[in-house]
């Protein structure tokens, strides 16, 4: 996996985000989230269940209209030049289905074609990703019938094939095996190390710690924590700053004492 | 923990029923659409119930008992054959209760059928049926006084019972038919039977039509009343006329019908609850050759557009809920021009209903694929190209098929020179219908729930479903009016200049909705994801 050298001008930074906001109904789903993903970077979205992850991540990549605020990609403005941001992006979204009456194979074509490759191209890279994600070339299951690690494993395929600079993933190490979690870490750490800007979700400290050079901390829809690893983490474990954060209950010992 | 032995649960529908109300309730909620779609499927289900009830009544009113022998009997087997083709053809079962749902928890099997039948009585179809049906109440009451109109009480209500159980039952074994993939291939060819079947009797219909012959049906309305599809509807009329020893012997005749489908139902939900369990049968085979290749066979051309039209028709053959649609169109497509052809009359304004027909699939052509959708905004997709896609990849099943119907028709009513006059008013409405059903299919789009049953549909969606359908139709049929009059005018110029004209009025039609609704998918993109997401 290639990803294409930076080219002269492109130094804005990988992902820039201004007081980005979004309501459903009544609730506050995001409020004012403003962030800088330096490009080259490994960016890591922590959160617990429900703090408005997957609706930042959906308002950057132009699948959430935001009631205020503005998303850039690479400098692209997200909702004023659609078609030049998201040339440069790959997505994995989290909780949207895939076309799922496709084989894994003709999945791949379709996402290549639809980014304007040429057919050799689409095949040789589908090829090698089946490969390398370990979901077999000549695969004739449906997508709709894999089990869930293999249709996340396709989904980051798909956001791979046509060599982005920018990736966002949301949640992508959820009910992958461990194994094929490791292949996954290796392609990341690969691609990033080449010049791309990975941006992942989780809520799994461990796979953020070990990845990422950057994280930001996200609960109840507001932006709590941001900068490099070292930076947040301190001293401490991440777990603790998290949990402090977040302002997670601690235990007494008598809950659920008839347990 | 200790173990103790629960007493048996007493069998009690009105969790289901609650659990069906509170889903209504909570779909309702916040969603104004969703609360102007509920209000207006609300007052034509009022309407429907007034004008049947009125109709219902007439009989009694001016004490005709022949008249009320006919509508009674022949309309309510209507009515029941309505309860089992409207939910396939057009509205879908809510199944917001979905059986399988309760898979897990421990319940009998018969409070489960119990309480999901009581569930499917308790909505707008059934209650606008029950007032319908109680005018004939009141004909048996003026016909046979208050021991007539007992038995007919008696008798509508065991008539909706009948209603809804075969409507269910039908629907459900259909579904848990269609969800494994070799049986799928079944159902078409048993369609097929179905219409054969369905054919003559429609023949026949038209024939004593034709003759005017009232005692043909009149004799044909009352051997139903001893068949399930009117026995409930004619108790009232047998005490009316003296018949008492007819009124148990039509109620046994009902009730070994309900149980009879009622345990029909209960095997089908079994299997239902076991759930797609069956269907991951495609193994893993030989190369099939390169991933392009197999996405877009030999003929289709390497590009986003070629993509798009391949996944397309990929979709209406591997999804469920759009074969079941095409299925459907092939069917009626068939079938209504047929035996208008056979019995003698002009195929020409049947016609229109075949395009017609054929667009309604494409009404909610985003809520198929719920949000897959999101692949082709990441990847950008402009308006134009995902609405002329779509139509590409539908016209390749639809217009073969419309062709195919016009020679067929044509050929089988004697009259070979009118099918390329029939072939231009279908294309004409195919491409009217397409004009007003894409925009609408942007900018009304709903999302079905992720159920594998075909016939699924949210709280609330049927009735989305259904009234789009009917805007749609209604448009379409107002669009083509002036070529259906301009046929009829032109007589056999029309022969000659039928195709030409009636392709060009479709393309017309077609390149101006697509327009509309290409700019429309432009701006609202995010909006319709959202939309068509379950769950939201």
């Amino acid at each position: 996996m290639t990803v294409p050298a930076p080219r002269e001008g492109e130094q804005a930074a990988a992902m820039s985000l201004y007081g980005l906001v979004k309501r459903f109904d009544t609730k506050l789903a995001v409020s004012e989230v403003s962030l800088e993903v330096p490009a080259g970077s490994f960016y890591g979205l922590l959160g617990p269940n429900g703090a408005g992850k997957t609706t930042t991540l959906s308002m950057a990549v132009g699948l959430l209209r935001p009631d205020a605020g503005r998303a850039f990609l690479l400098g692209y403005d997200v909702w004023a030049d659609p078609a030049a941001a998201k040339a440069r992006l790959g997505v994995l979204p989290d909780g949207v289905r895939l076309f799922d009456r496709l084989t894994g194979p003709e999945l791949l074509a379709y996402h290549g074609l639809l980014r304007g490759m040429d057919a050799a191209t689409v095949d040789q890279r589908a090829r090698e990703l089946l490969d390398v994600l370990e979901l077999g070339t000549a695969n004739r299951t449906l997508v709709v019938d894999y089990s869930a690690g293999m249709r996340k494993k396709i989904g980051l395929a798909c956001a791979l094939l046509h060599a982005p600079r920018v990736l966002v993933l949301d949640e992508p190490f959820e009910a992958v095996d461990p194994v094929s979690a490791a292949r996954i870490r290796e392609i990341l750490q690969r691609y990033v190390a080449g010049g791309g800007t990975v941006i992942f979700s989780s809520h799994v400290m461990e796979v953020v710690e070990r990845l990422c050079s950057h994280v930001a901390i996200i609960s109840d829809g507001v932006l709590r924590l941001h900068g490099t690893l070292a930076s947040v983490r301190g001293e401490r474990s991440l777990e603790d700053v998290f949990v402090q954060v977040v302002g997670g209950r601690t235990s007494t010992g008598s809950e659920l004492a008839w347990l | 923990m200790a173990l103790t032995a629960t007493p048996r649960p007493p069998v009690s529908p009105w969790p289901f029923v609650k659990l069906k109300l509170r889903l209504i309730v909570g779909g309702l909620r916040g969603k104004p659409a969703r609360i102007v779609l509920f209000v207006l499927g609300a007052v034509m289900a009022g309407f429907f119930a007034i004008g049947g009830y009125a109709l219902f009544a007439v009989p009694g009113v001016v004490d005709d008992e022949r008249a009320a022998g006919m509508l009674l009997q022949l309309g309510g087997a209507a009515l029941v054959l309505g309860w089992v083709f409207f939910p396939l053809l057009f509205f879908g079962v809510d199944e917001s209760i979905d059986p399988a749902r309760f898979a897990l928890l421990p319940l009998p099997r018969r409070t489960l059928i119990i309480g999901l039948f009581a569930a499917a009585l308790a909505g707008l179809p059934a209650l606008s049926t029950l007032a319908a049906t109680a005018g004939m109440v009141s004909t048996a009451a003026d016909l046979g006084g208050s021991g007539a109109a007992i038995a007919q009480l008696v008798g509508i209500v065991l008539g909706l019972l009948t209603c809804v159980a075969v409507s269910r039952a039908v629907t459900s074994a259909f579904a848990t038919g269609l969800r494994s993939r070799r049986s799928r291939d079944l159902a078409v060819v048993l369609f097929a039977v179905v219409a054969a079947l369905l054919g003559p009797l429609q023949l026949a219909l038209l024939a004593g039509a034709e003759r005017a012959d009232w005692d043909a049906f009149a004799v044909l309305a009352d051997v139903l009343g001893w068949t399930p599809l009117a026995a409930p509807w004619s108790v009232g009329l047998d005490v009316a006329d003296g018949r008492l020893w007819a009124v148990p012997v039509k109620f046994l005749i009902v009730a070994g019908t309900l149980v009879g489908l009622l345990w029909w139902w209960s095997a089908t939900l079994e299997r239902a609850m076991l759930g797609a369990a069956s269907t991951g049968t495609a193994g893993r085979g030989g190369d099939v050759g390169s991933p392009t290749g197999s996405l877009l066979g030999r003929r289709l051309p390497r590009t986003r557009f070629g993509a798009l039209v391949a996944r397309e028709i990929r979709y209406w053959w591997r999804e469920n809920r759009r074969r079941a649609a095409l299925i459907t169109f092939t069917v009626a497509g068939f079938f209504l021009p047929l035996s208008i052809s056979l019995s003698g009359g002009s195929a020409g304004p049947v016609a229109t209903f075949i395009g017609l027909i054929a667009v309604i699939a494409l009404a909610n052509q985003f809520g198929y694929e719920g949000n897959a959708y999101a692949a082709n905004m990441i990847a950008g997709v402009p308006g134009r190209v995902e609405i002329h896609s779509r139509v590409a990849a539908h016209a390749v099943f639809v217009i073969p098929l419309l062709l195919l119907i016009a020679v067929v028709a044509g050929l089988l009513g004697g009259r070979p020179e009118n099918i390329p006059g029939d072939l231009g008013l279908m294309v004409a409405t195919y491409g009217a219908g397409l004009g007003l059903v894409l925009p609408v299919s942007v900018r009304g789009a709903f999302a079905l729930p992720e159920s594998t049953s075909p016939f699924a549909m949210s709280s609330g969606g049927g009735m989305a479903k259904g009234l789009l359908t009917l805007g749609v139709m209604i448009g379409t049929l107002v669009a083509t009016v002036p070529l259906q009059i301009l046929a009829y005018l032109l007589g056999d110029v029309w022969l000659w200049i039928g195709l030409p004209v009636g392709a060009a009025f479709g393309c017309a039609a077609y390149l101006i909705g697509s327009g509309v609704a290409g700019d429309w998918l432009d701006r609202r993109m995010p909006e319709l994801l959202a939309a068509v997401t379950p769950g939201r």
